[in-house]
This record gives structure tokens, sequence and C-alpha cells, in this order.
């Protein structure tokens, strides 16, 4: 039972290769002069960084997983 | 929750007039990258590879509040749950051309009681025993960030400390991120360490350690892509391995594996509406473990451009597989148990809004709210449910002051 998880794994990196397929058959070359959408506050994958950590910080403590891309468990008792 | 963005701002030479916030420090966006995937950091971005032009000072106050307990499922104890006063406190500055420094302060002040274990009511029905009388503890977590840039990407090292009561955790991470030539994808890759030490509270419930280990290595490797004028995606994968002591010592039937595996895959996409003047955000995790539990999460968000603010409310959804050793009622035979309600299926729900405010050039305010609310007839997967899942609110305010 204790690598069950794996089986759950190659399914989920299925599921995201064929989103990063997706995704990558549509990039277009932007020029560095039209990237300035790209740098609004609200393009950023955390607005705010720590408020986001905060965020992480609780959801771990209180569900069973953690990690990805911003959120994991760790360095305090969080009970 | 986070990740690097360098390529959005590498090449953001054109600003929209729109955006009238003052800019994220780029030290905090780089924490976003691959570092804040980590235990040691949790959240995070990435910006242009410079060091700040600014120094930045910020203080945040986060009051959390978990429902009480409903008095039908409960056999004994108190029916309040957890209350938590959270505040941070930072500065970050530039030092020289390339290097920056950070420096995090936060202190969380939490009473309340919590479940201590499950048993069978009178009509047979799962009830809970709270642990009585109201917990207090307080703890404070101290951590520096120094960070190097160059050219085509920026390093980071970091160290950190917590200290509570029963609980005392030190961390190091170490991240890098480095873009290719055009400036359209980076790569990102962080690892940490931390040692945890756990000296349970002897009183309130009967605890049966006195001192317990626990260490916990992971890595984080991802990549972002610009995929158009307006879009940006990403990618990562997230490793963790702990070893040592991960029962829950408040619990009285609780017995877990001393090594714990996580893996975790992350997507996100960011999309700016021209003619809204918005960005969509969709945000998904999914996670599996070598306990018997995986998860999905999504969030999406829709950041608005306001006249000197901007607006987020998001939606999240959450919904987990319970461990393999997860029991309703602790099964105590078992060489593993526990009948923790975080353990159990369930899904959970997130509503919230999140709102920044310029004042003035150098000032600005920051408000959000959320409700989490679970149920176990909102999961995908299967399970019995728990009796003690727990519905909370959050809400934050913070200024962040910026000066040359």
């Amino acid at each position: 039972m204790r690598y069950r998880y794996r089986e759950h794994l190659i399914r989920g990196i299925c599921l995201l290769g064929m989103l990063q397929l997706a995704a990558c058959s549509s990039v277009e070359t932007v020029a560095p002069y039209d990237r300035g959408y790209l740098a609004e506050e609200g393009m950023l994958w955390d607005e705010s960084p720590r408020n986001a950590k905060l965020k992480g910080h609780v959801y771990t403590s209180k569900e069973a997983s953690s990690g990805g891309a911003g959120s994991a468990g760790g360095g305090c008792g969080c009970n | 929750m986070a990740q690097a963005q360098p390529e959005a701002a590498v090449a953001a030479t054109k600003l929209p007039a729109q955006s009238q916030l003052p800019y994220p420090s780029p030290l905090m966006k780089r924490l976003g990258a691959p570092l804040l995937a980590l235990p040691a950091y949790q959240a995070g971005t990435a910006l242009a590879d410079a060091p700040p032009a600014f120094t930045e000072v910020g203080l945040r106050y986060t009051h959390y509040s978990e429902d009480s307990i409903d008095q039908d499922v409960v056999i004994f104890g108190a029916t309040d749950r957890y209350d938590i006063d959270v505040t941070q406190l930072w500065i970050e500055a530039p030092v020289g051309a390339s290097w920056s420094v950070a420096l995090d302060v936060q202190n969380d002040y939490q009473t309340g009681a919590s479940p201590w274990f499950v048993g069978a009511q009178q009509d047979g029905a799962p009830g809970v025993i709270m642990s009585g009388a109201s917990i207090q503890d307080n703890r404070v977590e101290v951590g520096v960030t120094t960070r190097y840039f160059w050219a085509d990407g920026n390093a980071g090292f970091a160290v950190s400390h917590s200290d509570e009561d029963d609980y005392e955790a030190s961390a190091l991470a170490f991240d890098a991120s480095w873009n290719t030539a055009d400036d359209a994808r980076t790569w990102s890759t962080s690892f940490s360490s931390s040692r945890d030490t756990l000296n349970p509270t002897q009183g309130v419930i009967p605890v049966f350690i006195t001192e317990e280990d626990l260490d916990t290595q992971s890595g984080y490797f991802g990549v972002s892509q610009i995929l158009s004028r307006t879009a940006i995606a990403r990618i990562g994968l997230s490793y963790t391995l702990s070893e040592g002591y991960l029962s829950d010592p408040y619990k009285l039937r609780d017995q877990r594996p001393d090594t714990h595996e996580r893996l975790s895959l992350s997507a996100g996409y960011r999309r700016f509406l021209i003619g809204s003047d918005a960005s969509l955000q969709i945000d998904y995790r999914y996670y599996a473990d070598s306990w018997g539990t995986d998860s999905h999460t999504v969030e999406v968000a829709w950041a608005q451009n306001l006249p000197g603010s901007l607006l987020t409310p998001y939606l999240r959804y959450y919904t987990q597989r319970e461990a393999d050793f997860f029991g309703v009622i602790a099964n105590t035979d078992a060489q593993y148990y526990a009948d923790d309600y975080r353990l159990s299926s369930y899904g959970a729900v997130t509503l919230g809004a999140r709102w920044a405010v310029a004042l003035g050039e150098s000032w600005t305010l920051e408000l959000e709210a959320e409700r989490y609310m679970t149920d176990a007839d909102w999961g995908v997967f299967d399970g019995a449910a728990a009796p003690a899942l727990v519905d909370f609110w959050r809400g934050t305010v913070g200024i962040t002051w910026r000066f040359d």
C-alpha cells in the first residue's frame, strides 16, 4: 500500500503532460517590447508572496496535502 | 501557489498604464519561484534579474478563526476550536549591485481546543472527545534570505528558525532560476532541508512522548513559458521526504509510519484580458503520497484592475482521498492507525477576495478575507465522513512602505 501513490502520480504526470503539450502548441514569439501585459500585477503567480506563504501554511495544517508550486508543510506543529 | 516569472518582467519594457500599484519587490517575487514551493518557504514569484531598486518594510496582521464543532458530534469537551493571531514583519533591501537581503519575522498566538480522539456515541454514531480546556501556544519564526543576481538568472540562500512551546524547527534552502536566451522560458529549481524537534506539552491531555525528531528534505523543478503577449503558463514537480516522528502527540489514537514521501505536480496559467483590464488566474495541483492519500486542488481567480487598486476574488476547490490507515474510529489493532479528520476523504471550498490599494507612491494597503468550508459529500473520493471536519474564516490587513 505504501507505494500506491505512484500509480496516482503517473496519472497526474499524463494529465499535466497533455496540458503542457496543449500549451506549447500555441506558443507565440513575443518581442521584449510587447510584454507589458505580462508584467501586470494580476499576471504574477502570487500577487503577495507573503500572503501566499501564510495561506499555504493554513491549508497545509488543515489538509493532508502539501507541496506543489508554493505550499508545503513543515516548520511548525500546526496541530 | 507560486513560482518564477522572470520571463514576464525581464522583458517587460512597456509597462501598461492601467497598473497603478507599486511594483512588488523583485526579491519576494523571486521567492515565489521554486524556493517557495519548499517547506522552508511556501510561496512566491519572480521578476527581473536585478536587485530591488528600493528598500521595503511591511507589516501584516491575520486573524484565523475556526467554527465551533457541532455539539451533536461531541461526546465530551469544549466545542470552541482554534483562533490564531498572526503578525508578519519584514524588511528587504538591495546590497551592492548584485545582491539583496531580506529579514522576515512572524509571530503566531493560538488558543482553543482540538479533537483528542473519536469514539462511539450511545446511538453508535461516531463522536468526538475534545482536548478539554483551551490550549494556548505562541510561535515565533525568523528567516533571512540572501540573493545574487546575474544577467540571465538569480540564486538565493535562506535560513529560518521557528520556535514554540512544544516545537522547534530549523531549515536551510537554496534555489536558482535561469532564463533562456530569448527570455521567454524560465527554468527553476530548489532544495531545502529542515530539522524539527517536538517536545509535547504535558498537562491538558496525556501525551506519551517527551522528545522526538523529524527530518525533511525537499526538491522542486519547474519551468514557465510565455505563450503569447497576454498569456503565460508553468508546470512543476516537487518531491518531499520526511523521516522521523510523524504522529500527532496530542491525539490518543494516532500511530503513523515514520516515513512520508510526498509528490506533487502543479500547473498554472495566467491570461490578461485587455478589454476587461483584468487577469484570469488558474492553478491546479495534483498530490499523492506514500500514505495512500492523493488530492486535486483547483483555484481560479479574477484580478480586476481598478483606479489605484487591484481587486482579486477567488474560488478554490480541494478534494482528498483518505490515508490507508485512517478510520473514523481508529483501529488500534492495526500497525498504523489514526482518526485525524485531516486524513479523511472530503471536499473543501474556499471563497475569498484580496484588495490591494495604492496609497500614494510609496505605500500599499492590503486587505483579504476568505471562508473555508468542508463537507465529506463534496469530495470525489470514497470514504466515511469524519465528524470533526473544520470550517474557518481568515482575515488579513497589511501595509507596505517602499523607499530609496
